[in-house]
């Protein structure tokens, strides 16, 4: 379905020279540097998966996204999204995407949403019986009936956002492009979008390519992980795969009489080597390395030692495991988004 | 299929176009008093000129021909007024042309659409009226049902060529964010060199070379020729209405050459 091979994609920047004199000098003689921000990607994205394409702040993303959409060209290397070069068939590949960028509205900002969706029905020659059943669809998970006839430029981010996933979903795209969706959306509407992308997935076999920062809206609308680094691509593949090869585990619990929590805790350290173990109050989370110890001997331990009351064995978390990916390969730069 | 089915698709931008039009009203009121006082200015700027004239009319233009041409010319500004440099160098400006391109439509197609109730009630709401009102009070020539005709024709391509104009002016926005200055030298060269304040015949010799050799003159003075039956037979006709069609289409080149780089640009200013 997307298929990038070798993308590469440069830009000159001029140099700015600091103070008035810098100012000055650069109006005689520009300067330009030149900024690699997509360094030879290669990947493939089979139809119908949802993809979370992660790395770094200036990784690249967005600049992924805006050639694998059309509105950029690539310096060298190419793509193909549905088998088209999308910036050489712009209008042939806008038919059968959908895009949400955050940090820009694609809809008309002096229009109310639905004046706003009346065009794109037009544009994209929606036929009505699917164009109706995405407006019910929309009504009920987004509750855009809500936005009603004010202006896109005076909505709330959020009210934005609803009406711009709404809107890039309108035509049945093939393919969903979406940089940063959920910023603004509380926690009732994230859950509401994960569930209409679930579904269009599900039922209509669209393709979703995600970047966000927040690692919630990853875990909940993406199965598949796609992490780039310095332009290369050191992991593709499931995630709860890449949840699984966390170097950590942990398990935290309560429990009833028995002795004081500083002896439970100087007696796990010591009978199972490698573990730290922390105290909240009546609460202890013990950490281990796994390739030492596995969850199941931790749990055994503890039934045998003391009087359970409560008991979490929580899954890695997506920010300590890219954390270490990261890491592992070498970079010594931010961390991603939500991790850092 | 129907092969009017991609034009459809424009369509809410022409209805789009006419809603925030007819939300300003008081605009076309605007309009139609400058045109009519600009009118009124040159009528009486060029009366002035002829009575004081000792050799008779200038150009072989009698009275009523040059009052005619005038008035008219004024009225064809009005079709020329067609917003399309203000809109594109505001989207451009506003980081909005970037999502155009994410629709699967052709922006310049966009604006040339959103451009057509523009004109249509600019024609009506003021072209109209000021034309009513100057034949009450002044003797225009009446044309001759076949230039009539000829200049219907003839004031669509001149329209088509105004609006090349002003998306031209409009793009200059990718490269200069003065586009208020740009947007005010181009009034002043198209007011000049299209013959709505001195017709073409009347320029001097050096002048008038070089005027008929910029794409201008066939906004206001190809229309106004054919209007007033100053042409030789039907090549005659043929060679105005030849000019405006190939000047039309070296502007649509142009034009759909700059767009292209346009695009490349907005890239670099991070589209
Ligand atoms: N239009 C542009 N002009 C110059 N540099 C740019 C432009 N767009 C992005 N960049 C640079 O390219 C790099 C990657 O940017 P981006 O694709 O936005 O990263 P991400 O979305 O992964 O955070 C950054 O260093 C950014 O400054
Ligand atoms: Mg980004």
């Amino acid at each position: 379905m997307i298929v990038v091979e070798n993308l590469v994609k440069e830009f000159r920047v001029p140099e700015r020279e600091e103070g008035l004199s810098g100012s000055l000098r650069t109006l005689l003689t520009r300067r330009y540097r030149t900024v690699r921000a997509v360094d030879g990607v290669s990947f493939d994205i089979p139809a119908g998966s949802r993809t979370a394409y992660l790395g770094a702040n200036g990784a690249g993303k967005s600049t992924t996204v805006k050639m694998l959409t059309g509105v950029m060209t690539p310096t060298s290397g190419h793509c193909l999204v549905n088998g088209l070069e999308p910036y050489r068939n712009r209008r042939r590949t806008a038919r059968r995407i959908g895009v949400v960028f955050g940090q820009r509205s694609q809809l008309w900002w002096d229009l109310s949403v639905p004046d706003s969706f009346r065009i794109l029905r037009r544009i994209h020659d929606i036929p009505d019986a699917v164009y109706q059943r995405n407006l019910r669809l929309f009504r009920e998970l987004l509750d855009i009936d809500a936005l009603a006839t004010t202006a896109v430029r005076q909505l709330s981010l959020g009210q934005r956002m609803r009406a711009e996933i709404a809107a890039s979903l309108l035509h049945d795209p093939e393919v969903l492009f979406w940089d940063e969706p959920t910023i603004g959306l509380d926690m009732v509407l994230q859950e509401a979008v994960r569930e209409l992308v679930n579904r269009v997935n599900r039922e209509l076999g669209t393709t979703v390519l995600l970047t966000s920062h927040d690692l919630a809206d990853i875990t909940s609308i993406c199965d598949t992980a796609l992490v780039v680094d310095h332009g290369r691509v050191i992991y593709q593949g499931r995630i709860d795969q890449l949840l699984s090869t966390a170097g950590q585990r942990c398990v935290i619990f309560e429990y009833r009489g028995g002795p004081s929590p500083e002896a439970v805790a100087a007696e796990v350290e010591h009978a199972l080597p490698g573990t730290r173990v922390r105290l909240d109050g009546q609460r202890v989370r013990i950490d281990h390395p796994v390739g030492l110890l596995s969850s199941r001997e931790v749990l055994s331990f503890l039934l045998e030692r003391v009087d359970l009351t409560e008991c979490y064995v929580p899954e890695p978390d997506l920010g300590t495991v890219l954390k270490e990916l990261y890491t592992r390969n070498g970079h010594r730069g931010r961390a991603p988004g939500g991790a850092a | 299929m129907n092969p009017l089915r991609p034009a459809f698709r424009y369509t809410p931008f022409v209805t789009g176009s006419l809603q925030s039009l007819l939300r300003y009203r008081s605009m076309f009121a605007i309009s139609a008093v400058t045109a009519a006082a600009s009118a009124a200015m040159m009528i009486f700027l060029w009366r002035a000129v002829h009575s004081s004239s000792p050799d008779g009319p200038p150009g072989g233009f009698d009275t009523a021909e040059l009052t005619t041409y005038l008035l008219v010319a004024q009225i064809l500004g009005l079709l020329h007024a067609n917003r399309v440099d203000d809109e594109v160098s505001a989207e451009v400006y506003r980081g909005h042309v970037a999502a155009m391109l994410l629709k699967p439509v052709s922006y310049p197609a966009v604006r040339a659409f959103a451009c057509l109730p523009v004109i249509g009630t600019n024609a009506l709401f003021a072209g109209l009226p000021v034309l009513l009102l100057f034949a009450l009070l002044v003797p225009l020539n009446v044309p001759r049902p076949v230039d009539a005709l000829l200049f219907a024709v003839s004031a669509v391509l001149s329209a088509a060529v105004a609006y090349l104009v002003n998306l031209l002016v409009g793009m200059a926005a990718f490269v200069t964010t003065n586009t208020w200055g740009i947007r005010l030298m181009k009034q002043t060269v198209v007011a000049f060199f299209s013959g709505q304040m001195v017709p073409v015949g009347l320029m001097p010799d050096a002048l008038a070379a070089v005027t008929r050799l910029l794409p201008f003159h066939t906004m206001v003075d190809s229309p106004l020729t054919l209007l007033l039956g100053r042409y030789d037979g039907v090549p005659g006709i043929l060679g105005v209405l030849g000019l405006q069609l190939l000047w039309t289409a070296v502007m649509c080149a142009v034009a759909a050459l700059v767009w292209r780089f346009a695009v490349r640009r907005l890239e670099v200013l991070g589209g």
